[in-house]
C-alpha cells in the first residue's frame, strides 16, 4: 500500500533457473533404489513341458499368495527348490494354507505328459491341507486366439 | 622438452553435464526392459475333504479320458460310450447343457493318461461356460 507498484519491481537475487547439477545424483539414486527394491522369485524353474490350453487365464493375486508346485514327469513333486515326497505334500502347504488367511492359490505346474495317478495324489493331498483353490498352469494356445480374446 | 610444457587447452575434467541424461536413459532402459512373470493357467476349486454331494444320474455327464487321448461320453445312466476327440468335448458340453442347465461334468481320468488329455478335456469345458466340473480318477475295471 505504501509501496510503490505493490513492491513488485524489486528484482530478486535468487537465480531463475533450476539447479540442474543435482540432477544425476537423482537419477542415480531413483535407479539404485529401483535395483534394491526389486525382488525377483529366487525359486528355479523346473525343466517341464507346459501344457496348453485356450481358457487360459491369468492369475491376479499377490505373488506371495501363489505357491508353485512343480510335478515332473516321473512324479517327483517340488516345492520351494525342495524335493517333497507325496505323503508329505500335504503338512507342507497345509501350514502356508492357514498363514495366507485361506486365500493360497495353489499353481499345480505339471508337466503334459505326466500320468493322471499322480496329478489325482496331489489333489487328494491338496485337499487334506485344506487348499481348495488350485490353478493347473498352462499356456495359451495360440491357436486358439482368435475363440476368446 | 618443450611440447611437454606446453598447456592443453582442452579441459581435464569429465563433462558431468550429461551425466543425468545418462542415468535417467539407464533408468528408463531397465524399467522398460523389467518383465516380470505372469501367472496363467486354469482355475478349479477342489471340494473340501469329505465333502460328497449326491447328485442324480441324469444330470451328470461322464466324459472318460482314456490314455491314448480319446474321450469316451457317456450320458448319465446309460451304458453306451459315444469316443470322441477332446476337441468335439465343447460342442457336446454345449448341446447337452442347452437341454439341461443343472449338468455336472463328470471327467474321469485313466490313471495312465497324460495331464495334457485331462487339460485339453477341462479346456473345452471351461470354453464352453462349464462350471460345475467333477475332476476324478477312472477306476480300472
Amino acid at each position: 500500500m505504501g509501496l510503490k507498484g505493490g513492491g513488485f519491481e524489486r528484482k530478486s537475487k535468487a537465480s531463475g533457473e533450476i539447479p540442474s547439477s543435482s540432477m544425476a545424483d537423482i537419477a542415480f539414486l531413483l535407479l539404485i533404489f529401483f535395483m534394491v527394491t526389486t525382488v525377483f522369485r529366487a525359486e528355479a524353474a523346473r525343466p517341464i513341458e507346459w501344457p496348453s490350453a485356450g481358457a487360459t487365464e491369468q492369475i491376479d493375486e499377490k505373488r506371495d499368495n501363489i505357491l508353485y508346485l512343480w510335478l515332473e514327469r516321473n512324479g517327483d513333486i517340488w516345492i520351494n527348490d525342495r524335493l517333497v515326497p507325496m505323503a508329505d505334500v500335504a503338512t507342507v502347504i497345509g501350514p502356508r494354507w492357514l498363514e495366507s488367511g485361506q486365500r493360497l492359490i495353489i499353481s499345480l505346474r505339471a508337466d503334459a505328459s505326466v500320468p493322471y495317478r499322480f496329478v489325482d495324489l496331489v489333489q487328494e493331498q491338496l485337499k487334506r491341507s485344506g487348499a481348495v483353490y488350485v490353478v493347473f498352469a498352462t499356456e495359451l494356445e495360440r491357436r486358439m486366439t482368435g475363440a476368446r480374446r | 622438452m618443450a611440447i611437454c610444457k606446453m598447456k592443453s587447452k582442452v579441459s581435464d575434467e569429465i563433462p558431468s553435464s550429461s551425466m543425468a541424461d545418462i542415468a535417467f536413459l539407464l533408468l528408463i532402459f531397465f524399467l522398460v526392459t523389467t518383465v516380470f512373470p505372469r501367472d496363467t493357467g486354469l482355475r478349479v476349486v477342489l471340494p473340501e475333504e469329505a465333502e460328497e454331494v449326491q447328485v442324480s444320474q441324469r444330470n451328470v455327464l461322464h466324459l472318460q479320458v482314456q490314455p491314448n487321448g480319446v474321450v469316451e461320453v457317456r450320458y448319465g445312466e446309460s451304458e453306451d460310450l459315444q469316443q470322441v476327440p477332446a476337441s468335439q468335448v465343447q460342442s457336446i458340453w454345449r448341446t447337452n447343457v442347452a437341454e439341461n442347465p443343472n449338468l455336472i461334468a463328470a471327467v474321469k481320468t485313466h490313471p495312465d493318461a497324460p495331464h495334457s488329455a485331462m487339460i485339453a478335456v477341462l479346456d473345452a469345458l471351461q470354453l464352453a461356460g462349464a462350471e460345475r466340473i467333477s475332476l476324478q480318477l477312472l477306476e480300472e475295471t
